[in-house]
Order: structure tokens, then C-alpha cells, then sequence
């Protein structure tokens, strides 16, 4: 906006009080909107404050290297080891959820799916993104805990189903694909067929002894790392959807265009060209989405056990586990009456390494959708 | 690769997408299936002759005069159940001592069952909670406690090499001829003329206060709380969400401090809500001291924060959709700038605005974490206006909490549970229609 040159409607006089109502408006609006700025600082502040103390009375070992978490014994121990394990579990368990069902659901919305069915489909999206965290964890303790309880096996085997025999087929056709491309012409499609059938009745039997195997565990409890997951991944999916969605978009016409007139199918022009000029958009969603998981109480601190132990093995997501969000949830009502002791401050420490991770998640999503934004404005 | 089998791989990458969208959907349904089917039975029931008398006593409501009657119907209708117990009361007296001690305990087990299906027995005093002056209200519940009453639970560990199972003894074993052992069957038969189960819309769950801790009555507390809660952020939040949109969209030139801003704003929509919660509880609480402990205000505060880089966001997506144009032509008719954004850019965007505030006041209304130190409690009166500024309040998302994991008898109140859900999701689901239905409108109006 130029308001230095002489203005030829108003008078001097009246041009600069504009000017300077102009200024003080401009100043004004800047202060109101330096308001998440300050918020951010004071977060920080507030929350590094209460969690200093903790680190001075107790030291940095303890927290990350013990896994005795007794904050109300006698004495007490505050190792956060397991918490921190629990927190991881439950992240990846939703990361194996959420990120191959919505970079495929993104790439549906993207290039797939006609436009009115696309329309249909983003209310599922925003609903999933809008229900209730508790609604969620409500759901997970209610309902699907018990479920998981009394036909926990079953439920496993079905899943490994449902999951597996397709996938497998679609290996089992391509190999046998790939296998026959050196034979001779005239017996290639009885090879092809016979081969692919061979692979197909392997990977039933195989099916059917892994279901053996799943329908003879036993959960014990239905709140557990398991369980957690699942819900956790369906939370984060529409992060990891509406974000990755939005950088397949981004990539833009032409270079679809350009594959398909290189004679490319759209598998072949999504996987080799648009996903590896929008994968790091996709990074970024996945990166947000991973925030999601971690950064959510109602539901694993409804449905986690919250058993402050590590799951054996590590792997094991059938055990209860306890998360940093539940924790610091589910005892500052008891610290609460303490205020100032290492009990308290405890949780403080938890929140601020929550608050560091989700810091560098952040600005790390952030620089990577940017650096995007810029390549592909370049690329145009 | 052969052709056939390039658009083979083709065909199975838009077989796993769609897929992914089915699951998608069906996880969304498999969710709000239970949640709907079950809350709605918060709302509609069969309620027992117990449902009415409360009505009528704890709420004036109904016709007193019918409900007397029935009370009466129903009292000679369980009048011979009495009388057995009375009878085998008193056969109790004689028996010899070992039999007396055998069987001593299980009576008292089926007097209290009964008490808790019917309600006082007669001649009884006044209990003092509300849950024993009544029998079961809802006859679903009435149905599981007669199956209490009808078997007893015992565990079988019989086998060693196995967990042990559960097995149901009739009761009505150990009282074979007894007094007691025809009102086993008495009781099967005539359940229904003692309490009398009717069909019944219950809508006044949303607005009548809880009784004894949710074991009666309805959840008003817990949706003025949501409400006052949520009224408040978007209070706090609106006009600094709209005024930074506003500056960040028209006034601020690409420099340093503005991206600065930008990644305060994106690491502000990122902090988990928890550590939301722990601010509000140090900073509102302990510092600032806006209210001696818990209260409203905190937690309004402490939700505007979270919801405040959403509304930024949206209010600076409206913003920047309003065509050039409009802004071009108010400019050169000589407003100024200030003027233009309020005459010309706030009206037009102000749709898009809107949705953004509307679907931030969803997630304000459903969001626990941040209320949990700072505003929420368990139980509590509906507040008056004035009381938000230092008055804790329950609130729908933590009471969902409470009552599915710390209430006392969390398996009896169900119902209230899955009824708190499905008030919660429906509000949720209203707020989100109403922007979609809002941002649809405005597409196509923008597309002219």
C-alpha cells in the first residue's frame, strides 16, 4: 500500500491523521495477533518452570533410565522408562493403523474416487477428525474392550483374514507375473496360472495355521496397548488423509499429464512420479498424524491398564501399558493436594519432554510442507 | 512387463485404495452404531411403576393421582412375596441350629436383591440414599437383577488345568422345601403386575438434574457446564482468532517476525491438549489466581488457547478466498484500509468464518484434557451465570470419564453413560453440519 505519495483527493492534514490512525490500527492489530506468540512463550515457560525443580531434587537419570515407577512410595522412585516405552507402543501400533489405510484412502481422494463420490466421502473424514477424544475412549472401554476380552482370538484371526488374503493374492499374482517373463511364449500363461495358483494355496495354508495359532490367544485384559492402537490409528487418519490428500493435490496436473502421455497407468504414474514429488508431504502427514497418537489422553488413559511395566517382549501389544498423557492425567489429581513436591513437579517433566517432542514434530512437519510448497511452485 | 498385467497392478492399487476408503467409512460406523442404539435408550425405555413414583415425588410430575393408584396395585400385587418372606422368617426361628446358619446368610442375600429390585420392603425405615428409597426404574435393569436373584454366581475351579469358569446355581436349590422356595418361581411369573414396565420418552434426561449421583434423574448440570465452558472460549478466542486472521491476511508484510508468528500459530495447534490442561492449572490457577481452585473462567481460558490457532486458521482461509476484486474496488473508492476490511473483506468472509467457529466450537465442547485440572468436577449443582467466574462445574466430556471409570456402580448407570455419549456426539455432529451446510452454501455462492 503507498500512502507516502501526495495525496491529491484529501488534504494534507487529513491524509496524515489517516496515516496515523492507519499506524496505530496496524500496531494494534499486530499486538492481538503476537497473542499466540506470547501464548506459545508462556507455555513454555509455565510449563519448564514447574518441571525445573524436578530435575534439580531428582536429576536426569532417573527419569529416562529406571523403570521403577513408585511416585508414592516410601521412598519414592520416578522412573519414567516404561512410560516412555508405553507411549512409543502405542504410537506405532497407530502408526501401522493409520498410515497405509490413509495414504491409500488419501490416494483414493486424490486420483481415484469420481468427484461426487469424493464429496461424499470427506464428511466421513471431518466426522472422524470431530467425534470426541472421550467419545473415542468411551468407545475403547465399553465397548471394544470387552469385545477383545471374550473373543479376543477369534477377532485376531478374522482380522489377519481380512487383512492378509488379499494383499497375499495380489503378491502372489505379481510374482507369478514377474516369474514367467522369460519363458517361452505359447506355455508362459498355463505357467503363469499354475505358479500363481501354487502361491495362493501356500498362502491359504499358511492363513489357516496363523489363524490356528491367533484363535488360541488369550487376552487377559481388553484394555491394552492393542486395543489403544487400533482407536489411536483411526483418530489419526483423517490427519494423515486430509494432509497427505492435500500434497498429492499439490503436485499438480501437469506432471500426471505428462506421465499419462508418456503411456504411464496410474499406479505407474502415482508410485513413480507424483508420490516421490509429494512424498514429503506425505512425510509431513505421517508426522502429524504420529502427533495425534502421541499427544491424546481420554483414550488411552480410559483403555490403555495404564500399568506403569514394559510389555514382554517389547512387542508384545497384548499387555497393559501406561502412556505420558494418562499419566500425567491420572495423577496430578492426587499431586494436585501436594503442591510443590517432586510428585508434582514430576508431571511437569513429563509435559515438557511431551511439549519437546511435539515442538521439533511440529516445526519439522512445518519445514517440510514448505520446502515442498516452494519445489513445487518452482517445478510450474 | 506385459500390458495385462501393468493394468492388473492398476486394477488392485484402486481395489486397495477403495478399500481403505470402505474401512474408512465402516470404522465410523461400527463407532456411532453402539453409541446411538444404546444412548438412545437413555431416551426411550420401559419404565417401571419405581420411574413414575420418583417422578412424581422427587420432580412433581405426573398425575398424583393415578400414580397413587398404581403404587397401591402394585403394593398388593407384591403383597404375597412378602408374606413368604415373612413367613420363612419366622419357619428360620426353628430350624435347627446348623441349617439356621447355613442358610441365614443366603436370605439376607435374597432380602437385599429384592430390596434392590423393589425397593424398601414393607415396614422398613426410610434409607438414606436415594438409590435404596427405590426399586429399579428401568425394566432392562429389573430383568438383570431378577436373574441375580433367580442364580447365584459361582466359580467352578474344578478343572486345574483351566481358568476357572462361571456357573449359575439356581438359588432356589437351597431353600427346597422351605417357605422361600415358592417365590422363586412366584417372582419369575408375577414381575411384571409388580412393576408394571410402560414404554416411555423420557426426554426431560437433558434437562432434570441428577439424582444420587446419576442413578436417577437426567444430566442438565453436565450440558450447562459444556455450555458455559464452551460460550466462554469462543468469547476469549473470537475476537483474537479473527482480529490476527485479519492482520496476518492483510496487513502483515512477509518478513521474519511474521513467520515467527506462523510457527507459533502451527506449534500452538500442535501442543497436546494435556499440556494445555498443566498450563491452565500453573499459569490461570497458580499464577494468575483468576479463582481460588477450579473454575469456569480457568477452563474457558485454557480451551480458548487450544482452539485458538483453529479459528486463525479458518478466519485467514475466508479471509483470503474473498475475491481481489472487492477489495481493489473499495480501495479505489478511497477507504481506507482499516475500512475496507470492515466493510467489504469481514462481510463477505464472514461465512467462511463462521464454519471455522462453529467447528472449533465443537472441538471446545468435546475436549476433556484441558478441563480436567481447571474446571471440571464430578458431581455438582447447574451454576447461575455469575458463579462461572469462580465455580467449578461438571461437564459432559469429563462426566462421560467419570462415569465409565470411577462412579461406584459403574455397570447399574449405563444408560446414562452411552445417553452423555450420544448428547455429546449429536451436538459434535449438529455443529459440523451446520458449517458443512454453511461452507456449501458459501461455494456455491462465490461460484456464482
Amino acid at each position: 500500500m503507498k500512502t507516502n505519495e501526495r495525496n491529491l483527493v484529501m488534504s494534507d492534514a487529513a491524509s496524515r491523521l489517516r496515516r496515523l490512525a492507519a499506524f496505530f490500527s496496524k500496531g494494534f492489530l499486530f499486538l492481538v495477533a503476537a497473542a499466540s506468540l506470547v501464548a506459545v512463550l508462556l507455555i513454555i515457560v509455565y510449563i519448564a518452570r514447574d518441571a525445573i525443580p524436578f530435575f534439580k531434587l531428582r536429576g536426569l537419570k532417573e527419569l529416562f533410565a529406571s523403570t521403577a515407577w513408585f511416585p508414592s512410595g516410601n521412598p519414592p522412585e520416578f522412573g519414567a522408562l516404561a512410560i516412555f516405552i508405553g507411549s512409543g507402543l502405542v504410537t506405532l501400533g497407530a502408526i501401522l493403523v493409520a498410515v497405509p489405510l490413509g495414504i491409500a484412502a488419501a490416494i483414493a481422494l486424490s486420483d481415484i474416487l469420481p468427484y461426487r463420490l469424493r464429496q461424499a466421502v470427506k464428511p466421513v473424514i471431518e466426522i472422524l477428525a470431530a467425534l470426541p477424544s472421550v467419545a473415542y475412549g468411551f468407545f475403547a472401554l465399553v465397548i471394544f474392550a470387552p469385545l477383545l476380552q471374550n473373543h479376543g482370538g477369534s477377532l485376531l484371526s478374522l482380522a489377519a483374514w481380512l487383512i492378509l488374503l488379499p494383499l497375499g493374492l495380489l503378491i502372489a499374482f505379481a510374482v507369478s507375473e514377474i516369474a514367467t517373463r522369460s519363458i517361452r511364449a505359447d506355455v508362459a500363461p498355463a505357467a503363469r496360472w499354475l505358479l500363481a495358483a501354487t502361491l495362493a494355496a501356500v498362502l491359504v495354508r499358511g492363513l489357516v495355521a496363523l489363524s490356528a495359532i491367533l484363535k488360541n490367544v488369550t487376552v487377559s485384559s481388553g484394555t491394552n496397548a492393542f486395543n489403544v492402537s487400533i482407536i489411536l490409528g483411526i483418530m489419526a487418519l483423517p490427519t494423515i488423509v486430509s494432509v497427505a490428500e492435500d500434497s498429492l493435490q499439490a503436485a499438480g496436473r501437469e506432471l500426471r499429464e505428462g506421465s499419462y502421455a508418456l503411456g504411464a497407468t496410474r499406479a505407474e504414474s502415482l508410485f513413480r512420479v507424483i508420490i516421490p514429488a509429494a512424498g514429503s508431504g506425505i512425510i509431513a502427514a505421517v508426522i502429524l498424524g504420529v502427533m495425534r497418537a502421541i499427544g491424546e489422553t481420554m483414550v488411552v488413559w480410559m483403555a490403555s491398564g495404564n500399568a506403569a511395566q514394559v510389555p514382554q517382549p517389547w512387542y508384545n501389544f497384548l499387555s497393559p501399558v501406561r502412556t505420558l498423557t494418562a499419566t500425567i492425567a491420572g495423577d496430578m489429581g492426587e499431586a494436585d493436594q501436594v503442591l510443590g513436591s517432586e510428585r508434582y513437579h514430576v508431571l511437569f517433566a513429563l509435559a515438557l519432554c511431551l511439549l519437546l517432542i511435539s515442538f521439533f514434530a511440529n516445526l519439522a512437519s512445518e519445514w517440510i510442507l514448505r520446502r515442498q510448497a516452494r519445489r513445487l511452485g518452482g517445478l510450474k | 512387463m506385459k500390458l495385462r498385467s501393468r493394468k492388473l497392478l492398476d486394477r488392485s492399487l484402486t481395489g486397495v485404495s477403495v478399500m481403505a476408503i470402505v474401512l474408512m467409512a465402516l470404522a465410523l460406523l461400527v463407532l456411532l452404531g453402539p453409541i446411538f442404539s444404546r444412548g438412545a435408550a437413555a431416551f426411550f425405555f420401559r419404565a417401571t411403576s419405581e420411574f413414575r413414583r420418583i417422578n412424581l415425588e422427587q420432580f412433581n410430575r405426573g398425575d398424583s393421582r393415578r400414580i397413587a393408584a398404581e403404587s397401591q396395585a402394585v403394593a398388593e400385587a407384591r403383597q404375597p412375596l412378602y408374606g413368604m418372606l415373612d413367613d420363612f422368617a419366622a419357619e428360620l426361628e426353628d430350624m435347627d441350629p446348623a441349617r439356621r446358619r447355613e442358610l441365614r446368610p443366603q436370605f439376607k442375600e435374597v432380602r437385599d436383591l429384592l430390596r434392590e429390585l423393589l425397593g424398601p420392603l414393607p415396614g422398613e425405615m426410610d434409607a438414606v440414599m436415594l438409590r435404596q428409597q427405590y426399586g429399579q426404574t428401568r425394566w432392562e435393569r429389573a430383568q438383570v437383577t431378577l436373574q441375580r436373584i433367580l442364580f447365584s454366581e459361582q466359580w467352578d475351579y474344578s478343572d486345574p488345568s483351566r481358568m476357572g469358569s462361571k456357573v449359575l446355581v439356581p438359588r432356589r436349590q437351597a431353600f427346597v422345601g422351605t417357605q422361600l422356595e415358592p417365590l422363586f418361581p412366584h417372582l419369575q411369573q408375577n414381575l411384571k403386575s409388580m412393576l408394571r414396565p410402560r414404554f416411555t420418552f423420557y426426554w426431560r434426561f437433558l434437562s432434570d438434574r441428577s439424582l444420587d449421583s446419576h442413578f436417577f434423574g437426567g444430566i442438565w448440570p453436565e450440558i450447562l457446564g459444556t455450555f458455559y465452558l464452551t460460550l466462554g472460549a469462543m468469547l476469549l478466542a473470537i475476537p483474537f482468532g479473527v482480529i490476527a486472521a485479519i492482520y496476518l491476511s492483510e496487513f502483515a508484510a512477509a518478513g521474519r517476525l511474521v513467520s515467527l508468528l506462523r510457527v507459533c500459530i502451527s506449534t500452538l495447534a500442535g501442543v497436546p491438549s494435556i499440556v494445555f490442561g498443566l498450563f491452565g492449572l500453573a499459569f490461570f490457577i497458580n499464577t494468575l489466581h483468576l479463582s481460588h481452585s477450579k473454575s469456569v473462567l480457568a477452563g474457558s481460558a485454557t480451551l480458548a488457547l487450544l482452539i485458538l490457532p483453529t479459528i486463525i486458521r479458518a478466519a485467514e482461509e475466508a479471509l483470503k478466498s474473498v475475491p481481489h476484486a472487492y477489495k481493489e474496488a473499495a480501495l479505489s473508492l478511497g477507504a481506507s484500509p482499516l475500512r475496507m476490511v470492515l466493510t467489504v473483506l469481514l462481510p463477505a468472509a464472514l461465512p467462511g468464518i463462521l464454519t471455522g467457529i462453529i467447528i472449533s466450537m465443537g472441538r471446545a465442547a468435546g475436549e476433556t484434557a484441558p478441563i480436567i485440572f481447571t474446571a471440571a468436577v464430578s458431581v455438582g449443582r447447574p451454576l447461575k451465570l455469575w458463579e462461572t467466574l469462580n465455580q467449578p462445574t461438571p461437564a459432559l466430556p469429563w462426566n462421560i470419564y467419570n462415569l465409565a471409570t470411577e462412579h461406584q456402580a459403574v455397570d447399574q448407570i449405563r444408560h446414562v453413560q452411552f445417553g452423555m455419549v450420544l448428547t455429546l456426539v449429536l451436538l459434535v455432529l449438529l455443529l459440523n453440519l451446520a458449517a458443512i451446510v454453511i461452507r456449501a452454501r458459501v461455494s456455491r455462492k462465490m461460484r456464482g
